[in-house]
């Protein structure tokens, strides 16, 4: 049950918890969106997630399995010889991106420009570009999932405390100055009433006196 | 009900606290608007694109996305769209309504949505959750999310 505030019975405090509950249910309603929509957004990420993830163990599959093949091919250490020339740093993309107040990582992978492959094509078979394709594809799958995943945990993190401050305002914050409007009000009201009574009454007094 | 004689040390502390936290919550919600909108066209020329938030920090957008957003419109619209598309929310956990400034975005919409929208009223556009949903996973860095003060006066 909702607790009486610890306040001076005057009207200036009323005025003043009339505020602080607008301001409050003001806040309430813009916390209650943020957190469907950051419930919106964690069912999303977690659709996403799944699929990038099946996509990642596709790929990865692919890749060992067209690298087995052009090994065999080519023979392991023509290709590794091959191979070493191109080697290249991954480089990614990385930065935060806001959803509803909260940061999340958004990761891309930089792709070389001009489509350069790094190795001899007239000494390699499609076989190594099929292998560096689809070794690309699983690395691109690697990096979404890996933001998917950290968006994730932040999300859940983020609707955790959301929640506890929805939970706070719905449950804690707004009943309380609800209870202590309706006290002061009443009391305000017992007050006139008073008055009025002994006004009344001094007014019958003073008839008495006359008479 | 007699008042505490700390009460009012005690009530003012609170006060204060309450306030500060409910408008640390306001500040929040809308801390990833853009300070500046940029053109599909630029946003294509740039070897990092990115938008200046109004927290000062930067926000990537994805290649992947501008490429979709130039495939879906002609030369001369790419430079009229202005990224990233805001979404308001309107207070009411069943729709939200789309900021369109031309028919570009209308356009755009209709595209990634795969249906036939209409202005609400000039200049926006109201979706549903599950669109919502569609659109947001399609274009994450390219849209925003705007809590409107329409909703905090109402």
């Amino acid at each position: 049950m909702a607790q009486i505030m610890k306040v001076r019975p005057t009207k200036i405090e009323l005025v003043k918890l009339k505020r602080r509950l607008k301001l409050s249910q003001r806040v309430q309603k813009i916390v209650k969106d943020r957190l469907s929509i950051l419930t919106m957004e964690f069912l999303q990420a977690a659709r996403d997630t799944v699929t990038a993830k099946q996509r990642t163990l596709t790929a990865m599959s692919e890749a060992y399995k067209a690298m087995t093949v052009a090994s065999g091919y080519h023979g392991y250490v023509a290709l590794q010889k091959e191979l070493v020339a191109c080697e290249a740093d991954i480089t990614v993309s990385a930065g935060p991106r806001s959803v509803a107040g909260i940061r999340l990582p958004s990761l891309e992978l930089n792709e070389p420009s001009g489509g350069l492959r790094g190795y001899n094509l007239t000494q390699t078979s499609s076989i190594v570009d099929s292998a560096s394709d689809t070794s690309r594809e699983a690395l691109r799958a690697i990096i979404e999932l890996a933001e998917l995943q950290r968006g994730l945990e932040l999300l859940g993190a983020e609707i955790n405390r959301t929640k506890r401050i929805t939970n706070a305002l719905e449950y804690i914050v707004i009943p309380s100055l609800q209870v202590t409007i309706r006290f002061l009000s009443m009391k305000f009201e017992e007050r006139d009433r008073e008055e009025k009574a002994r006004l009344k009454r001094v007014k019958v007094l003073l008839a008495r006196k006359e008479q | 009900m007699i008042p505490h004689p700390a009460s009012e040390v005690t009530d003012s502390v609170y006060d204060k606290l309450l306030h500060g936290w409910l408008a640390g919550e306001l500040r929040l919600v809308n801390k990833g608007l853009p300070r500046e909108r940029r053109s599909l066209d630029e946003l294509l020329l740039q070897e990092r694109p990115a938008i200046r938030c109004t927290d000062g920090s930067e926000q990537p957008v994805k290649r992947n996305e501008l490429r979709l957003l130039s495939d879906l419109l002609e030369e001369k619209e790419r430079k009229s769209l202005l990224l990233p598309i805001l979404i308001e929310m309107t207070g009411d956990e069943t729709e939200a309504v789309v900021l369109c400034r031309s028919d570009i975005e209308l356009k755009v919409l209709t595209s990634i949505l795969g249906m036939r929208l209409n202005y609400e009223r000039p200049g926006r556009v109201r979706i549903y959750r599950p669109q919502l949903a569609l659109l947001r996973s399609k274009l994450r860095t390219t849209t925003q999310y705007a809590f409107s003060s329409s909703m905090r006066n109402d």
